[in-house]
């Protein structure tokens, strides 16, 4: 039987290649029916397998993982393309299995949707599961936080292999607590850097102890809810660090880790938790101090995540943001910037990005420094100008293009500095758009 | 200089769904008109306030935990939100503050958890997560006098039923329960629903009514509202009702 399974996804691999189509995620759907929603379940895969989850960071982080083994001459499978659900990942296989679906490999890296992990992991065994943090995002999707943190704390309360969990995130922090005969629990945390604030900024999650329901005390907060915590009842927030990042430097940008002092090429303090993440991995797997130096300090984004373009001689920063966190995060990096400034905006709802765009309200624009013009675009246009006006920005200051052209060659038609912020969906037709102008009128891609 | 006086109650808690963004435009629309208003919050380890100074108050939507935390807490304040309400305070409550206000919350087990009994009406939670109602939604309401559609976002497991008096006929969407023809719960000083966006951010009308309700409380000549430019409103109303009701 499983050998009819597997052929037949082959078989469905092959045509799909033959026909020059994507082959990401079809064949496992097929699979998905044929094998009663149990489609990685045929696979025998012999090899370690690091999962790395979390709402934001996990490609970056999956990226830089496989790095640190692909530098050790190391022969690695790994979802490349972000298809990071079980049907994803059982495409993922089909391709790289025999006809008994053994996979040979020395290690499997897979980006792992966060819903997804207790569905793949209950049949395929998995060594190391990393989560980076759990931020709202899609909650028509995923339904409520809790509802998806109980999903994996559930399968987290079996799990005996490594977990390395984000310390400063009480949301991914007690999952550590979730198995207490697990002694494979790894926290990986961060020093306050120079915008670390005593009090929230940001819409949040996780205000209470999980255990017992006191509310979290916090030394300081780095963004969102992410910080120094712990709960004064119950204690919850005290352990034993396996790695920190200290004398976090954004401006260089530098921070040292296990005495390492590493210099990465992005500036922000997610990367930074985001390398933490990847050091702990490469401690944990005993990869080569020289092998993690290098993959820190030369990972660095193309794919519109802190792109940088110049639409003629304007120079135009572009960042995906699919949640409140994301874009917080670029109106912080914009308004830490010197001089006036104008902002793109593209907001999308179509099914991938979530049908809701209420999320777009927790985004603090009330911020905004030195922000001369605002451009909105997208299938929801509307609703980000409606909302930023709102904030009190002055609604004369707002263009509203629905047109991606259109509002590239608005946000091009001034002279400064130019930010852009597009939501899932949203970023790679506004690359595509920013290219289109640049293709037109001038300027590069960087 | 008239004054609108708002207690938002576990602002902290519930803020589920951008649901703290319909202070946000309650607080804009006062200030572009040179209306005061004031907005306090009222959290668990904050010290008890006097609900009979507020014109209106305002409970939003939160996730299951945050609202079991909360629903304890909510339920000191009984004889004060009645009394707030029999005073005329407006109450302006949103998804689990709906809720919260009916007479109980049965959960998915069978267990009922007691509301405060403001009003009528009770909740089930389904038993399945196809009755979860989730999706862009439509309504029709007159309660401004004329017709006026409102569109928002519903999300919500919970079936609310014996609404006597809802907030208005469903146009797309689901309301009260899975296929509801009506959602929410009205009376001239109270609208309870499911709808999130927030509620206010395409509905400059419901906003309008809110405040002029609040301004002319308990006067004796009333006071008219400015109009404002809500025209980027407008258009964005334009675009999801063209979508949503094109058969």
């Amino acid at each position: 039987m499983k050998r009819i399974q597997i052929l037949i996804g082959k078989i469905i691999v092959k045509l799909l290649h033959l026909f020059r189509r994507n082959a990401g995620n079809l064949p496992g759907i097929v699979l998905w029916h044929i094998t009663r929603h149990r489609c990685c379940s045929m696979f025998r895969v012999d090899c370690p397998i690091i999962a790395v989850t979390g709402t934001n960071g996990k490609t970056s982080v999956t990226n830089c993982i496989t790095q640190l083994f692909e530098r050790s001459g190391k022969n690695i499978i790994i979802n490349r393309e972000g298809n990071n659900l079980d049907t994803g990942i059982c495409s993922l296989l089909l391709r790289h299995c025999d006809m008994k679906g053994r996979v040979k490999a020395d290690y499997l890296i897979l980006e792992t949707d966060e819903s997804h992990v207790p569905v793949v992991y209950s049949q395929l065994k998995l060594d190391t599961l990393v989560v980076l943090n759990f931020f709202r995002d899609q909650l028509d999707r995923n339904g409520e936080m809790e509802t998806l943190i109980q999903k994996i704390n559930g399968f987290c309360k079996t799990f005996e292999g490594n977990l390395i969990l984000n310390g400063d995130d009480p949301n991914t922090a007690r999952l550590g607590r979730a198995n207490p005969k697990n002694k494979n629990v790894r926290c990986f945390r961060a020093d306050p850097y120079a915008f670390a604030t005593d009090k929230i900024f940001e819409a949040s999650e996780g205000r209470f102890c999980p255990f017992c329901g006191e509310a979290l005390k916090y030394d300081y907060y780095q963004y969102s809810h992410i910080g120094k915590f712990r709960c004064r009842k119950c204690g919850f927030g005290d352990y034993e660090p396996y790695i920190t990042a200290s004398d976090i430097d954004l401006e260089k940008p530098q921070f040292t880790a296990d005495g390492h002092t590493y210099s990465p090429k992005l500036k922000s303090i997610y990367n930074v938790y985001n390398m933490t993440a990847v050091a702990a991995t490469a401690k944990l797997y005993g990869i080569e101090q020289s092998v993690t130096d290098s993959v820190i300090s030369n990972y660095t984004v193309n794919n519109g995540r802190m792109e940088n373009f110049m639409l003629g001689d304007r120079k135009t920063t572009l960042n995906l943001a699919k949640n409140p966190v994301g874009a917080n995060m670029t109106l912080r990096v914009m308004n830490e910037m010197k001089g006036e400034k104008e902002l793109l905006f593209v907001l999308n709802d179509n099914i991938a990005d979530g049908l809701d765009v209420s999320w777009i309200w927790d985004i603090n624009f009330s911020v905004f420094e030195r922000v001369t013009r605002v451009v909105t675009s997208g299938t929801r246009a509307h609703d980000i100008a409606v909302r930023i006006k709102c904030s009190g920005y002055d609604a004369a200051k707002i263009v509203v293009r629905p047109d991606l052209d259109k509002a590239v060659a608005e946000l091009a038609s001034t002279e400064g500095r130019k930010f852009v912020i597009a939501n899932y969906t949203a970023v790679q037709p506004t690359r595509a758009a920013l290219k289109r102008y640049i293709a037109k009128h001038g300027g590069k891609v960087r | 200089m008239s004054t609108v006086k708002i207690l938002h109650m576990y602002a902290d808690m519930l803020d589920l769904y951008g649901d703290s963004g319909n202070m946000e435009i309650l607080s804009y629309r006062c200030r572009m008109r040179g209306i005061d208003c004031i907005i306090d919050k009222y959290s668990i380890d904050s010290e008890k306030p006097d609900l009979s100074q507020y014109d209106l108050i305002y409970i939003g939507g939160g996730a299951d935990l945050e609202q079991q935390h909360i629903s304890e807490d909510l339920l000191t304040f009984r004889d004060q939100l009645k009394a707030a309400h029999e005073a005329g305070t407006f109450l302006f409550l949103i998804c689990g503050g709906y809720q919260l206000m009916g007479k109980f919350y049965r959960d998915a087990d069978g267990n009922d958890i007691p509301g405060l009994g403001l009003f009528d009406y009770y909740t089930v939670a389904p038993n399945s997560r196809r009755k979860r109602c989730i999706g862009n939604i439509v309504i029709r309401t007159e309660i401004t006098g004329k017709q006026v559609e409102v569109v928002g976002f519903e999300n919500h497991g919970g079936q609310t039923h014996d609404v006597r008096t809802p907030l208005g006929s469903v146009l797309c969407g689901n309301g009260n329960c899975k296929n509801s023809p009506s959602e929410g719960y009205f009376e001239k000083n109270v609208i309870a629903t499911y709808l999130h966006g927030p509620m206010l951010a395409k509905n400059p009308e419901i906003s309008d009514y809110i405040i002029s309700y609040c301004i002319n409380r308990g006067q004796s000549d009333r006071v008219g509202l400015k109009p404002l430019d809500d025209s980027l409103e407008l258009a964005c109303r334009e675009v999801m009702l063209g979508r949503l009701l094109k058969k």
